[in-house]
């Protein structure tokens, strides 16, 4: 836990999901996280294209089906059968200590990250512990060349395990953790050869429960570095005065509707006006959670931040809508 | 003023404190099923237990058999009396005897078996038939378990259910529900659509409609004579559970903080508002069980809540009080004269509602 003042976060089972494309090692990294002597229990949701064996004991085969809600929000997609996954292991949560749940190579983290904001009942059941993303340092730059999937998948992601490092120079070994930064500059990278990370680097992260965002350097570009093509950045923003949460909710909530199917991720920690808690916010596309998860500490500074992980980013109109939320 | 002493005011009676069994059985209770004669109940356990009793004698000890290794998922009277059908997340769909000894009807590996349903057969002519869902399959097996056929359904199936007949088997899933003849020799099913992700299934007891609950908090549903969509909307969360009461005039449905009760007759549900029973202290109804023969139903509550509701007057029962964890399952015998209980935290009850 990262943070052990989030509230009943101890009731809910924590949910990793492992995504990554096929052959970057995804699977032996959960072969590793599995057989490695922790002494805790994991139920493992694979995908029926599953490339190895995988030695579990709790293991269900998954079909990825993925589905619309008619909520009137065209990019929220919901993975029904980890709703009915869910809902099932709950039947038996004596016997294990968290879920994985690995992805098909070609998968599209958004829907399997909206199932927790969308269902109350994985909700109220499991908290998003963390997206950890396996990327071939070999590979990874032609994969990004090419295709949408491999970007958001680091860009979803909360840990990125820069795998097979062997197979590249120090200098291309370089050049690919440079292209992943300038898509996700948040999320945690471990370089690794056979996907031998820590397995406290993985697990148990907290990463999704945003508190590490306090923790983080705002960026200090200057308003015109913003760009205009289909690549996916990232950005945030620091504000000194406590937040009008009436401002801030009709400019996030406007923001969302208008260019949520743009804006992957979207994460803050905000300080409102005459409350001593922190308010945490976090959207994938349109679909928004917060909650107040404890207080500020003593002697900490009460700044606000926000982070966009997305396409078409623009900089300077973010900064200028988030600056507008501030307390007169 | 009279100087007679009064009785002290009474607390709000309980019938299970009175006319119940209770047990606390250790594991998340799925389900809970009596057999065909009514004599039999079971409750099926999240640690892939069923524990078996008969209701006459429910202060004896309770049995267990060992069911399926993991979580059972689901489970239902076989169609023959002392026997139970059961599906679990071990891939195996098995049938378990009164005497706590099961018997794999069908395997599926890795995947689960997350609905079981049978129909006795009606009369002599027709046969018993069993049938489990495992994924987008259905699969139907004759008395004896042989299977019959398969049935395959567009994406996962997440309700089957037998029309009150036999004849017709419904399936829900994404993006609507299959109707399905057992016996036609060619299978041509009526799709049924309406887009979005359809979380359970139930059908009128004269054939008259078939009911969706949805991912979205709302109930969809066709009227099979002409194909006339019916929306059921406005609930704070999902209807997990509903049934039909006998005569097919009311669908009660949980998911509201009262039991939602839809008419089915008058033109209803179109244009029509629901009934709403023991509601008002903002606990979420999780289970309904309509009475077999009265128009009568059960509800149980998130906080453990269990009451008895007379659809016709509103007059509320209360049968089991809060406290016990969230109902999860809520089933009647035969007869409409026991009512069995189970919730997530493992309690168990038996509540007798006979003539004494």
């Amino acid at each position: 836990m990262a943070d052990p003042t989030a509230p009943a976060a101890g009731a809910q089972i924590p949910v990793t999901v492992l995504t990554g494309y096929l052959g970057a090692g995804k699977t032996t990294l959960l072969n590793r996280i599995l057989t490695e002597n922790h002494g805790r229990k994991y139920a493992v949701v694979i995908n029926e294209f599953g490339e190895l064996g995988v030695d579990n004991d709790l293991v269900v085969d998954s079909d990825e089906e993925v589905f619309e809600m008619n909520n009137g929000c065209i990019c929220c997609t919901v993975r029904g059968d980890l709703i009915r996954i869910v809902g099932g292991l709950m039947k038996r949560r004596d016997k294990f200590d968290g879920i994985i749940i690995e992805t098909t190579g070609l998968a599209n983290p958004a829907p399997v990250a909206q199932t927790f904001f969308v269902d109350d009942g994985v909700k109220a059941k499991t908290r998003l512990d963390a997206i950890v993303t396996v990327v071939d340092a070999k590979h990874l730059p032609a994969r990004l060349d090419d295709s949408h999937e491999a970007q958001d998948q680091i860009a979803f992601a909360d840990v990125i395990v820069l795998n097979k490092t062997d197979l590249v120079t120090p200098e291309e070994l370089d050049e690919v953790e440079r292209r992943i930064r300038t898509i996700n500059r948040f999320a945690t990278i471990h370089r690794t050869q056979r996907a031998a990370v820590p397995i406290d680097q993985v697990l148990d992260r907290g990463a999704f429960d945003l508190s590490r965002i306090l923790a983080m350097q705002p960026d200090f570009l200057t308003d015109d570095e913003h760009e205009h093509n289909d690549d996916v950045g990232s950005m945030s923003f620091e504000v000194e005065r406590p937040i009008d949460p009436e401002k801030f909710n009709a400019w996030i909530g406007g923001l969302l509707a208008d260019k949520g199917q743009d804006l992957l991720r979207t994460k803050g920690i905000l300080a409102y006006a005459n409350d001593n808690r922190r308010f945490a916010f976090q959207a994938v596309h349109m679909i928004a959670d917060g909650d107040f998860i404890g207080p500020w500490k003593e002697g900490e500074e009460r700044r606000s931040k926000i982070v966009f992980i997305g396409r078409n980013l623009n900089r300077p109109q973010l900064r200028r809508g988030f600056e507008a939320c501030q307390a007169d | 003023m009279s100087g007679a002493s009064l009785s002290p005011p009474k607390g709000p009676a309980f019938l299970v404190e009175t006319r119940g069994v209770m047990r606390g059985l250790g594991a998340f209770v799925v389900a809970a099923a009596f057999d065909r004669s009514g004599d039999l109940a079971a409750f099926a356990l999240g640690d892939g237990t069923l524990r078996l009793v008969e209701p006459a004698a429910a202060s004896g000890a309770w049995r267990s058999a060992e069911a399926h290794d993991g979580a059972v998922l689901s489970l239902c009277p076989d169609h023959a009396p002392g026997r139970f059908l059961t599906g679990g997340d071990d891939g195996q769909f098995r049938r378990v005897r009164a005497d706590g000894v099961a018997a794999t009807l069908d395997k599926f590996g890795m995947k689960w078996v997350e609905h079981v349903a049978c129909h006795a057969g009606a009369g002599g002519a027709d046969k018993p038939v069993l049938a489990c869902s495992v994924g987008k399959r259905v699969h139907l097996y004759d008395a004896e378990g042989a299977k019959l056929k398969t049935l395959e359904h567009p994406s996962t199936v997440t309700g089957l259910v037998f029309d009150a007949k036999g004849k017709r088997v419904a399936a829900s899933h994404y993006n609507g529900a299959t109707l399905w003849f057992v016996a036609a020799k060619t299978d041509s099913p009526r799709r049924l659509e309406w887009k979005g992700s359809h979380t359970g299934v139930a059908i009128h007891p004269a054939g008259d409609a078939v009911v969706t609950a949805m991912q979205e908090n709302a109930l969809h549903g066709w009227r099979l004579a002409d194909g006339q969509h019916m929306r059921m909307s406005g609930y704070p969360s999902k209807t997990e559970s509903m049934a039909f009461t006998r005569g097919g005039k009311w669908l009660a449905t949980s998911g509201a903080d009262a039991m939602v009760v839809w008419p089915f007759f008058g033109g209803g549900p179109m244009g029509k508002a629901p009934t709403e029973l023991a509601g008002g202290d903002g606990v979420v109804c999780t289970r309904v069980a309509a009475h077999p023969q009265q128009e009568m139903v059960a509800g149980g509550f998130q906080d453990g809540l269990v009451v008895l509701a007379e659809i016709g007057s509103s007059r509320i029962l209360p049968v089991v009080p809060p406290g016990n964890g969230p109902v999860t399952a809520l089933a009647w015998d035969r007869t409409g004269t026991v009512l069995a209980v189970g919730t997530e935290t493992g309690y168990a009850a038996l509540i007798d509602f006979a003539k004494r």
